[in-house]
């Protein structure tokens, strides 16, 4: 009886994916990959990825949902300043007729991405009996101050992967900077709202939001859950502020900006530094205090990431 | 009893597939928005259900992260919509 639900879950998987890259039209491509996205999430379930169904849904539906809104009325003639973005109606765009000099590297990509695949199936099946990793990772998991395997991983046993993640984000942040100093790719901010359902309906969620994300943030020592899928629900906070008209972002000085969204990053590397002049290795967290740092360095790196969301939406609207 | 568990997760999950014909055609962006409101809703209703079906409560988690984000895309459209009236009339 599972086959049959885990069947329909992947045929649909593939079939959104299918028409999402395939829709003729950029509205149907953007609530395909909304559809796809839930779907994802359900998929991530089945195979046991509680943590990854959470940062699925949180980033899919939320954070991605309203960047590709919020560009795709850039494309609709209606609202559009730029005459040169403005979608062509399906039967107008000119097909050309597909060259060989064009066939040959659709085809040679997709066979590499058909050999990866098969190298991927290899590699899993290779997987010793006793589970790789993870028998030698679930033996140490009293010391690592964490009691949820994956929280264990990411911020004790890989936490150098984790800080480069979390420098990822300021990365991209970094990049949408220089890309914005260009006055052309930013649009007008809203006007504060004044539509008493909408001003309720913000204010009702913020909280909620607030005390949702303190609490995965806080139950990721124990189960699924943890940093960056409290940073999205934070960083909604931030969004909706902005939807709603009140620019909390750009009240704060430009100081105070840089200072919330370097926070996070910099205590993670200092921690690193500390303890390798404490004990010789990078991150290697004593275990008597680990538990404590852990939720330090997640909180402050849940902050720093939440502001950089607000700041990539604050930035591109203003 | 784990029969009916599946069998309402195919339902739902059906449900999906017949809300995905209105986010195909919809005419305007408004009715695709509120195909997606109701793979949202049909979702979290099938991650309920598979909570019960393998009693993992963590499960409610993803359903309540599902819930409170629900709203930031209507909350978003409504004010691009909003935006679009004042630029025409």
């Amino acid at each position: 009886m599972e086959l049959l639900t885990d069947g329909l879950l992947a045929l649909l998987t593939a079939y959104l994916a299918f028409r999402c890259m395939l829709a003729p039209k950029l509205s149907k491509t953007v609530f395909t990959f909304f559809a796809f996205g839930l779907i994802l999430a359900l998929m991530w379930i089945r195979l046991g990825a509680v943590d990854v169904a959470i940062a699925e849904a949180a980033i899919a539906s939320g954070f991605m949902g309203v960047l590709l809104l919020d560009s795709l009325r850039d494309f609709s003639p209606s609202y559009s300043e730029f005459e040169d973005n403005i979608e062509q109606p399906p039967n107008q765009v000119a097909f050309a007729k597909r060259s060989l000099s064009q066939w040959v590297p659709a085809i040679a990509s997709g066979a590499g991405l058909l050999l990866f695949l098969f190298i991927a199936l290899q590699a899993v099946r290779e997987v010793p009996a006793g589970g790789g990793l993870a028998a030698f990772a679930e033996a140490k998991l009293p010391e690592s101050g964490a009691e949820h395997p994956v929280t264990a991983v990411l911020l004790n046993f890989r936490a150098y992967d984790t800080l480069l993640e979390v420098a990822v984000i300021l990365m991209g942040l970094l990049a949408i900077f220089a890309a914005g100093g260009i006055r052309q790719f930013r649009k007008p901010s809203l006007p504060p709202a004044k539509d008493p359902v909408l001003r309720k309906a913000i204010l009702i969620f913020t909280p909620l939001l607030f005390l949702f994300g303190a609490f995965l943030l806080y139950i990721g020592k124990s189960g699924p859950g943890g940093a960056f899928q409290a940073a999205v629900l934070w960083g909604a906070i931030g969004i909706l502020l902005h939807l709603g008209g009140w620019r909390i972002f750009n009240a704060l000085s430009r100081r105070m900006r840089r200072i919330i969204i370097i926070a996070g990053p910099l205590f993670f590397l200092l921690t690193g530094f500390a303890l390798m002049a404490r004990s010789g290795t990078f991150l290697a967290y004593p275990p008597a205090f680990a538990g404590f740092l852990i939720l330090i360095i997640e909180t402050l790196a849940a902050v720093s990431i939440a502001a950089a969301l607000t700041a990539i939406y604050a930035f591109l609207t203003d | 009893m784990d029969h009916v568990f599946v069998i309402v997760i195919i339902f739902l999950l059906l449900n999906i597939c017949m809300g995905l014909i209105r986010l195909w055609r919809g005419p305007s962006v408004a009715d695709r928005l509120l195909a997606t409101q109701l793979f949202g809703t049909a979702g979290m209703a099938v991650l309920t259900v598979m909570a019960g079906y393998s009693e993992d409560l963590t499960l409610l988690n993803v359903v309540i992260t599902f819930n409170v984000l629900s709203i930031i895309l209507v909350i978003c459209m409504v004010q691009v919509r909003k935006k679009k009236k004042k630029e025409t009339p």
